[in-house]
């Protein structure tokens, strides 16, 4: 293997760490995966230090250079499996044979390229909320509406989510949106019961694997990530509360 | 009866919709969407069976659940959070949840206790079905670790 470029490796585990971070990985993942990584390309000493918003990296080598890398990590995390798994495969890659710097940050660039085809995440928000919808005791018209909901949540997470950075607000807003719009269409249309509906919707905007993500990082030791994560979902779940609780005492549930 | 059988059907229809959502691959979201199946009927099997309350039902549904994602992920050969998140989305109570909050809204405080604690019991159940499997896998994997090195 040639030399290896020791910044420039710095630099590409902390892009793929960043990545994996934004994709939902737990943070024991990650660490692992830049631990390996390094290990691969030639490290004889790793530290990796990853939390929710930040990662920090410093490196041995053989010859005795030392690189300290740090990354702060802003992007709120939206799961995708799909990139998940390509990172996961592209670690173990590397890991038997690692890739050229040049390839690796190819392979980087053109994983992270890839966005959740949106018919998926409509289908997927319509199926979701219509079936919990029923799941937790509506009948076949208050899925449908559920489900029509989940469109309309699904629509503004895709189109109103990137222009409004503050999640605690974005929950707060599309939370009364659709509360005050359920609670209206339950007024006039007596088949449907507005709280089924409601808690059909409310899956989709529940941090609900968020915080069982959080409450395993703390388990697995990882406490710091895990508190952060645990306060901010619990934020989370209190603006979408006040949301449909403003809604509700606005229209009458 | 007919409650349980629409409800393991929707909760197969809602873990497919939240498996779409984010993203799992086309070629195993039958089987990730199928691991919300398994888990609602460990769920209404232990539940129904003596007087286990929703704590216990739920960490040992979550823990097939997470067996289950342990064993796809294999097959698969991908990550097992892939298809953990899918299989407990069941568990995660949003009526509960709802119930609090609305409960809340009427100063119906003896109702948010009974609600809260309720989703409480569900998301500290989740959590630790996942973690006592994570556990158990973790330790037989280092000492086999050990014993070929």
């Amino acid at each position: 293997m040639e030399a290896v470029n020791y910044q420039r490796l710095g630099e590409l585990l902390l892009d793929m760490g960043e990545s994996m971070l934004s994709c939902g990985a737990e943070i024991q993942r990650i660490e692992d995966t830049i631990f390996r990584m390094s290990m691969a390309y030639g490290a004889v000493k790793a530290n990796v230090f990853v939390i929710t918003s930040s990662i920090v990296l410093t490196l041995n080598f053989e010859d005795g250079a030392q690189i300290t890398n740090s990354r702060r990590v802003l992007s709120s995390s939206s799961t995708d499996f799909e990139k998940l798994e390509s990172f996961n495969a592209l670690s173990r890659r590397c890991a038997e044979v690692p890739l050229a710097l040049d390839d690796l940050a190819q392979e980087l660039t053109t994983i992270n390229r890839k966005r959740i085809p949106s018919y998926k995440m409509y289908i997927g928000s319509a199926l979701a909320a219509g079936g919990f919808a029923v799941f937790f005791g509506g009948n076949l018209w208050d899925g449908l509406a559920a489900a029509l909901f989940g469109l309309l949540i699904c629509f503004l997470q895709i189109k109103a989510a990137p222009v409004c950075p503050n999640t605690v607000f974005f929950n707060f807003i599309s939370s009364f949106i659709c509360g005050v719009l359920i609670c209206l269409v339950g007024k006039f249309v007596p088949v449907l019961h507005a709280d089924k509906v409601i808690i059909g919707d409310i899956m989709l905007l529940i941090p609900g694997i968020a915080i069982t993500n959080a409450t395993r990082d703390m388990l697995l030791g990882d406490t710091i990530s895990g508190v952060m994560k645990m306060m901010q979902c619990l934020l989370w779940a209190g603006a979408l509360a006040c949301g449909f609780m403003l809604a509700i005492s606005l229209i009458g549930g | 009866m007919e409650t349980y059988l629409i409800q393991l059907a929707t909760a197969f229809i809602g873990s497919f919709g939240f498996a779409m959502l984010f993203n799992l691959r086309n070629r195993s979201l039958f089987a990730g969407a199928l691991g919300g199946f398994f888990t609602w009927l460990i769920y209404l099997i232990v539940r129904s069976c003596g007087d286990a309350g929703i704590f216990l039902s739920s960490v040992i549904a979550s823990g097939v659940g997470a067996l289950y994602a342990e064993l796809l992920a294999r097959i698969f050969k991908c990550p097992a959070t892939l298809f953990y998140i899918p299989a407990v989305v069941p568990l995660i109570s949003g009526s509960s949840l709802y119930y609090t909050m609305s409960a809340a809204v009427d100063a119906d405080w003896e109702g948010v206790r009974n609600y809260g604690l309720e989703t409480l019991y569900f998301t500290l159940g989740i959590a630790c079905g996942i973690f006592l499997v994570s556990g158990v896998l973790h330790i037989v994997r280092e000492n086999r670790h050990k014993k070929s090195t």
